[in-house]
């Protein structure tokens, strides 16, 4: 479903912020992308969901390559920004309704998918307030809501739960699995460990730009011999515990 | 092209602008109340002032130095007060004296005035006791004609009369031409800025940027949205700000006393005809300003910074929509290429029932190119991730 290609990006500074990335993701498979601040997590992201143009390097996904066809490519996406970025003169069902239609989403789809996704997230008490009425937690199951909608076969999160406390953290958590099990090809980042080694099948750890490892976590511990995701990201980065 | 992506963009742009107060404060409050406000106040206050400054002027003595006693009797003739001083100038500027009359001797006989020309009491009654002293001027050449056995008639050898062919309608053309376009013009571009930082840096400062982008809608599809939702705020804006000086003129008359001014205020060409042939003037202007404002918007990462960029735009706008109200500028169809400027000069023509279909057709076809200019400018730039993602 993911397929990347020796993607690299420099910005005009001419340092390059992504640094010749491999890797794929498969549909029903969640992959966790792990680095610290700086490491070129959301450039990559970015590039993928073709807000960014890569310098080198190709990527396709569900079978649309990034620079060549990338109004199809994000037609297959659901794009979760580290910032929510949510209106907040709108209400949670007018955000919902507004993206729906830039999907082209049909008013019976957009209605049925619209409920399902209230459902689902629980956002019935909340749905029809203003969302800069709203706590974190509420913004970030709109946000995730948004990007489900239009049931895309391929999401791309950057720190979905970041910030968020236990139960709503716990919300989207499932959501995610919910997604993996439905056969969708899930990309995301994070810096939550624990979340990270519960959620992800397969993780890849980048740091200055460039991807230091992949593998499951079977493959990290027999690489590293460290037993936690914390530990094996530490040793990854050259970092004492 | 897909349109339901645009009219998507479009109408929630639009709910989100009416959900906005400082967009509503400058698109709505500013032509409905504060111009009318303005307007009427400003008028009645002036007119006030004028009316006390000339009462004042009867009610307050004039400082005299005076020897002549038929001089002296010309200005008790005239009803005013006199009293004796002996610095007239200190006595004018303390304000114990409206005004100061110096008798000087000499051949012929000089007699100054002394006037404040800064206080409008001292200036009314420098003007009353200026009225006197022409009378009794008036008065004693007439005398000595007749002593000397001369026709008065020979003061008036001819008779000049000058008669204003214009008319009332066409005299309040040429009066509020020259301010009703460039206030209109002025005000689309201040109405139109609140709307235009919103959808541009706004939409940075709020992060909701990158999910909009993630979308299927292309760059060009965005941009088309927004710029129509921002051109409709800028063109509300105007036809607010017609409306309410259309009915502030007609209603107020400006708290005039003067029956000229009065009919003049009624006669203000804006019907229905002049106020449509505006209204199609403003659609370009509306695009092009929402067009240029959204490239340079576009370049600011927050609220602030756009403020600080479009402030300046303003003071462009300025200076040709002021220049286009200037009467005695012949349009030329090279001055209707002249964006705001030809506008604001066929407004003026409009109202002064002079404007072209030619200069007409020119200028409209002129703003409608730099709004297709402009808007292909706002594209690229929005296509650029130096600006979209500057930090």
């Amino acid at each position: 479903m993911i397929q990347v290609q020796g993607l690299s990006k420099a910005f005009s500074d001419s340092k390059l912020a992504v640094d010749d990335v491999s890797f794929e993701v498969r549909a029903g498979e969640v992959f966790g992308l792990l680095g610290p601040n700086g490491a070129g997590k959301t450039t990559t992201l970015r590039m993928l969901a073709t807000l960014l143009k890569p310098t080198s390097g190709t990527a396709s996904l569900n079978g649309f390559e990034i620079t060549r066809e990338p109004e199809k490519v994000r037609e297959q996406i659901g794009f979760l920004s580290g910032d929510m970025g949510l209106y907040g003169r709108l209400t949670p069902l007018e955000i919902l309704d507004f993206f729906g239609k830039l999907y082209g989403m049909d008013d019976a789809r957009r209605a049925k998918r619209i409920q399902f996704m209230v459902t689902m997230l629980d956002m019935q008490s909340f749905a029809g307030v203003r969302t800069d009425k709203l706590s974190t937690g509420m913004k970030q199951k709109t946000a995730i809501a948004r990007t489900m909608l239009h049931d895309p076969p391929v999401l791309i999160l950057d720190e979905p739960t970041s910030g968020l406390d236990v139960p709503t953290a716990r919300t989207i958590e499932t959501a995610i699995v919910d997604a993996k099990k439905a056969g969708k090809c899930v990309l995301y980042s994070t810096h939550v460990m624990e979340e990270a080694e519960y959620l992800c099948d397969r993780i890849g750890v980048i740091s200055g730009g460039k991807m230091k490892m992949i593998g499951t976590m079977e493959e990290l511990r027999a690489a590293t011999g460290k037993q936690r995701l914390r530990e094996i990201f530490l040793d990854l980065l050259g970092l004492p515990e | 092209m897909r349109f339901s992506l645009v009219s998507a963009i479009y109408r929630k742009e639009m709910l989100d602008l009416v959900r906005d107060r400082r967009t509503l404060i400058s698109m709505v409050v500013v032509p409905l109340l504060v111009i009318p406000l303005m307007l009427n106040v400003s008028t009645r206050v002036i007119s006030r002032l004028q009316e006390n400054a000339e009462q004042e002027a009867k009610s307050m003595a004039v400082g005299v130095k005076v020897t002549t006693p038929a001089l002296r009797e010309a200005l008790e003739k005239a009803q005013i007060q006199m009293v004796e001083k002996d610095d007239l100038k200190d006595a004018v500027l303390k304000k114990t004296v409206a005004a100061g009359v110096e008798e000087i001797a000499g051949t012929p006989v000089r007699v100054e005035i002394y006037a404040d020309n800064s206080n409008p009491t001292s200036s009314a009654a420098a003007a009353r006791v200026r009225v006197a002293l022409d009378d009794f001027k008036e008065q004693r050449i007439r005398e000595s004609l007749r002593n000397s056995g001369i026709p008065e008639s020979v003061l008036s050898p001819f008779v000049v009369k000058r008669t204003n062919i214009a008319g009332a309608k066409k005299m309040a053309g040429a009066m509020w031409g020259s301010i009703l376009g460039y206030l209109v013009l002025l005000l689309m571009f201040t109405g139109g800025m609140y709307p235009v930082i919103d959808m541009t840096a706004g939409e940075k400062e709020r992060k909701t940027i990158e999910a909009l982008l993630a979308t299927p809608a292309s760059r060009r599809e965005i941009v088309l949205g927004k710029s129509f939702a921002a051109m409709t705020a800028i063109f509300i804006t105007a036809i607010l700000t017609l409306g309410s000086m259309t009915y502030s003129l007609k209603s107020s008359n400006l708290g005039s006393k003067s029956p000229e001014m009065r009919e003049m205020m009624r006669e203000i060409p804006l019907d229905a005809h002049s106020l449509t042939l505006i209204a199609v003037t403003l659609i370009p202007v509306a695009m092009f300003a929402a067009s240029v404002m959204f490239a340079i918007a576009l370049f600011a990462r927050s609220y602030k910074e756009g403020q600080s960029y479009l402030t300046p735009l303003l003071m462009v706008v300025i200076f040709p929509a002021l220049l286009g109200g200037i009467s005695g500028l012949e349009m030329t169809p090279a001055l209707c290429l002249i964006p705001i400027f030809n506008a604001s000069q066929i407004i003026r023509g409009i109202l002064l029932g002079d404007a072209t279909m030619a200069n007409f057709a020119i200028t409209t076809a002129a703003n409608l190119a730099y709004a297709g200019i402009a808007f292909v400018i706002a594209t690229r730039t929005f296509e650029k991730e130096s600006v979209l993602f500057r930090s």
